[in-house]
């Protein structure tokens, strides 16, 4: 999963904070709580749990990550 | 390894994130077995050179094992050993002087840091194991529990904490453990009970008493046929000092205790099942809940073990292991 992440486009990694929990630590387990999750991996966009038991397409990541930075930005 | 990613801080230049974590690692606990004195057990913290904490465990003089700890408290290591340097008690060697011998062999390596929590392995295989939670402090409960438990043929049995309860009665449970040499993990109000310092809110118990209590397994790690199995009470062991994530057995306990919430929460299942190939164990036994159960998950079994008493009614647990298969089953009877 954190692969899929790494190989996005420099562009993309430029605007995005990237955190990976480790679901075997009881810090990983917390935030994994926190974001109510359910399954693994999963990825949260900005506290949103966005993806469960799959990993998106890169274009799809790219996409809503492009949407979040874009609906930021408005009137910047 | 599984995770979850978290992608945050999108529409802004990336912050630089710092995470600055602090621990207590400079801060040693040593577990010293001592030879030719009374009290079989010496447990010590050395921060850097200053030896913070001792305890002499198991028997002995308790009175003055106590005066000699808290004149030690907040020394140097190297007054330590002047102090202890050359008493006699018997067979030429005494209580100060085993400490000094502990004292050194941890300052030149050759006794190594104890672990967080205290693990005991039984090293029979079994195909019938009963099991007994939450005794409160009852003897009463546990004589009519294990006759009945012989009475059906089954010769091990494991008392999951806790044993002790807010009652006047801890005492004579205790004895009557040490006595029969019954196996028992302990729970957290036993080990609460075992903390020397910190009984202001708890009945009185004698030093022997609470020493007992301190060196029972904080986890049993035991065999049933091809499977092997732990018993453990609950998350107070992640608290301990120095708990590790990473130590034998953790990841079982995060799965139950954090993860899952001792196996209440079913909406995370999926995320257990993708995490039990990295368990040690293939049977996990938890008392904390006070709740008896039994959930198959990603071909591992999770047990709860309730009670012994409630409602007037006596409970056990019948865990069974046959041609690879785990049953389990509570027996009921009246008290």
């Amino acid at each position: 999963m954190a692969e899929s992440v790494k190989v996005l486009p420099e562009e993309i990694q430029d605007i995005i904070d990237v955190h990976e929990w480790d679901m075997r630590t009881r810090e990983g387990v917390q935030r994994f709580r926190d974001l109510k999750a359910k399954s693994l991996p999963s990825v949260a966009l900005d506290e949103d749990l966005m993806y469960e038991s799959l990993i998106p397409m890169q274009e799809e990541l790219i996409a809503e990550i492009r949407r979040r930075y874009d609906e930021k930005n408005q009137g910047v | 390894m599984c995770m979850v990613i978290i992608l945050k801080n999108l529409g802004n230049r990336p912050n630089t994130k710092l995470d600055v974590m602090t621990n207590n690692d400079s801060i040693l606990r040593f577990v010293y077995s001592t030879q030719g004195v009374c009290p079989p057990e010496i447990h010590f913290k050395i921060n850097k050179d200053i030896l913070e904490e001792v305890r002499f465990v198991g028997g002995g003089c308790p009175g003055n094992a106590q005066l000699v700890a808290r004149l030690l408290k907040g020394r140097p290591i190297k007054e330590v050993l002047n102090y202890l340097d050359g008493i006699d008690c018997r067979d030429q060697t005494s209580c100060p002087d085993q400490l000094a011998r502990a004292i050194i062999s941890a300052a030149n390596g050759d006794l190594k840091p104890a672990a967080s929590f205290r693990t005991h392995q039984d090293m029979g295989s079994y195909t019938k194991v009963g099991l007994i939670g939450g005794l409160n402090g009852n003897r009463r409960t546990l004589e009519k529990l294990l006759e009945q438990i012989k009475a059906m043929g089954v010769t091990t049995v494991y008392c999951l904490g806790n044993l002790t309860g807010q009652s006047a009665k801890n005492a004579d449970l205790i004895k009557y453990f040490r006595k029969n040499n019954i196996t028992a993990i302990q729970g957290s109000l036993d080990w609460q009970f075992a903390q020397s310092e910190v009984t202001d809110h708890l009945p009185d118990l004698a030093p022997k008493d609470r020493d007992w209590l301190l060196r029972l397994p904080q986890v049993l790690n035991f065999q049933m046929q091809n499977k092997k199995a732990i018993a453990f009470f609950g998350d107070y062991i992640q608290g301990l000092p120095g708990f590790s994530d990473f130590e034998p057995f953790a990841l079982e306990m995060n799965m139950v205790c954090g993860l899952t919430n001792f196996m209440q929460d079913e909406t995370v299942f999926p995320a257990l099942e993708a995490m039990v190939p990295q368990f040690e164990t293939d049977i996990i036994i938890f008392s904390q809940i006070l709740q008896w159960g039994h959930w198959h998950v990603g071909g591992k079994d999770f047990i709860g073990v309730g009670p012994a008493e409630n409602r007037e009614r006596l409970n056990w647990g019948l865990l069974t292991v046959e041609s690879e298969t785990v049953h389990f089953e509570t027996v009921d009877m009246a008290a």
